[in-house]
């Protein structure tokens, strides 16, 4: 029997209904974030972009226990995404501020980095250090693999295995989010 | 349409063939197993889908590829001392007021930006038609609303740049960003929102522009560019061609340091391109196309001493000869 995480996000089965789930759990939620946050309209927004999520990736739940569950954790990781953003929009800021103006990015042009920053940040904070470092030496700053392994003072195989787990997390998080694991 | 399930052995073949790649770059016998691999099963190429889009992201940074590099380490350095002190409920309220105003600042998108009726991507220019004949043309990153009712026309600005040739209609017409309101009066203009200020272009005609916080005013002739905010209006100068150009989806240079061109190109493509400071002052004359960046770096490449090194493709710089 397929369990309840197996539902297929592809095909809205009967017994899903938005707005019913709005309803019944959007307070909770709120008031929870809230609690987390400490804040009442970052956790009115938190809460309204749980629910985003939700309309994107539609799901079955048996009952109002099974969704509760699934909220609560689509809640907690909202919250942990929250924090992520903050720190990397506040580092971003901090960098920009160091730089000359005209060399700064257009604004359109800097939201799409900072969005960019969050979702490399989050795959980053997937992976060992060394690992997380050896990835960032080869896409951020174009390095071979060679003075990735100098700077790192290890193998350059050593490096190559860096690599390749680095993007295998990548890939997982990507296959996850794309629904196509087995 | 139904899919054949990835694996996680799928996912580490294709994460070792991109390591692989990495290595060796310029390997011929090697890129030939690649594309042995890749033709043997779809889901194979599924997964390889996967590193592109991660490649992509990557390549997104475009030429802040230091600065993202200094965001990480910076962040990931702050990450085990700040992580006790956010447990906090008392500090997470101070963050709070202290952060989430990027939307604000012009950084982060309001929601209201997702949802918007016409949305843009970066590098990509549309023109829309309104129901009142109004011609717009919409640049990369942009998200607009258009809300027509009795007795007026607004169209409001979340981020991005549009150009307005107004179509003939009494009803009063407005585009309205964070800074404030711009009323044309019969005429082509362009407005471009940059976060807490706005610049606002005319081409044709006059237009006012009204300040949200102040409510101060000043009017605008044909040839006339002005930078504005909440508060403040700044000195009229002369118009820029370029403010109305990438609606044709051209880039027209006439003498234009070849720093300036690169840095607008980068607006309009995903991944790294940088330029060796020292050509930087090189000169480029012409019209080029906005929207295939590729092309204009090849015909900037046949009339300057420069060179376009594509170390990766999303990795390119140009040099000198």
């Amino acid at each position: 029997m397929a369990g309840p995480m197996n539902a297929s996000p592809s095909a809205p089965a009967p017994g899903f209904d938005l707005e019913e789930l709005y309803r019944s759990h959007h307070g909770w939620i709120r008031q929870w974030l809230q609690r987390k946050l400490g804040n009442a309209h970052d956790a009115a927004e938190l809460a309204q972009d749980v629910f985003v999520r939700l309309l994107s990736k539609p799901r079955v739940f048996n009952d109002h226990e099974h969704a509760r569950a699934y909220l609560g954790r689509m809640s907690r990781n909202a919250c942990v995404d929250f924090w992520r953003r903050r720190r990397v929009e506040q580092a971003y800021l901090e960098v920009l501020a160091t730089q000359p103006e005209q060399l700064a990015p257009s604004l359109e042009h800097q939201a799409v980095i900072l969005e960019t920053l969050e979702q490399l940040q989050a795959m980053f904070e997937r992976m060992p250090q060394r690992v997380a470092e050896a990835f960032s030496m080869a896409q951020l700053q174009g390095m071979k693999q060679r003075e990735i392994a100098e700077q790192l003072g290890v193998s350059e195989r050593s490096v190559n295995s860096y690599l390749a787990q680095a993007m295998y997390q990548c890939l997982l998080l990507e296959a996850e989010l794309d629904g196509s694991l087995a | 349409m139904s899919r054949a399930p990835l694996d996680h052995g799928v996912l580490q073949a294709a994460a070792g063939w991109f390591a692989r790649l990495h290595a060796a770059q310029n390997d011929a016998a090697i890129q030939a197993q690649w594309h042995a691999w890749l033709n043997e099963d779809a889901r194979h190429r599924l997964a390889w889908s996967y590193v592109e889009n991660i490649n992509q992201r990557f390549g997104g940074l475009g030429g802040q590829a230091e600065q993202a590099r200094q965001v990480f380490d910076s962040v990931r350095r702050d990450r085990h001392s700040r992580r006790a002190v956010l447990g906090s409920l008392c500090v997470a309220g101070v963050a709070g007021v202290l952060g989430w105003g990027g939307w604000q600042r012009g950084w982060v998108d309001s929601p209201r930006a997702w949802f918007a009726t016409y949305r843009t991507g970066l590098g990509e220019v549309r023109p829309v038609t309104l129901a009142d004949g109004s011609q717009l043309w919409l640049n990369g990153g942009t998200a607009l609303d258009v809300q027509f009712d009795e007795g007026s026309r607004q169209l409001r600005l979340y981020r991005g740049e549009i150009l307005i040739e107004s179509g003939k209609d009494p009803r009063p017409l407005s585009v309205v960003t964070r800074a404030g309101r711009v009323q044309p009066l019969g005429t082509r203009f362009s407005v471009r929102d940059q976060g807490l200020q706005t610049t606002l272009s005319v081409f044709a005609g006059a237009v006012q522009a009204t300040c949200s916080g102040s409510g101060r005013q000043t009017t605008l002739q044909a040839g006339q560019m002005m930078v504005f905010d909440a508060q403040q209006v700044g000195a009229p100068s002369t118009a820029q061609r370029l403010r109305e150009d990438w609606s044709r989806g051209v880039l027209v240079a006439e003498d234009m340091p070849l720093a300036q061109m690169i840095g607008i190109l980068r607006d309009y493509r995903l991944g790294h391109l940088g330029i060796d400071p020292a050509i930087g002052s090189l000169r480029a004359v012409g019209t080029f196309p906005l929207l295939d960046t590729d092309r204009a770096l090849a015909m900037l490449e046949r009339a300057l001493p420069i060179r376009v090194v594509r170390t990766l493709p999303w990795w390119v710089s140009i040099e000198a000869v």
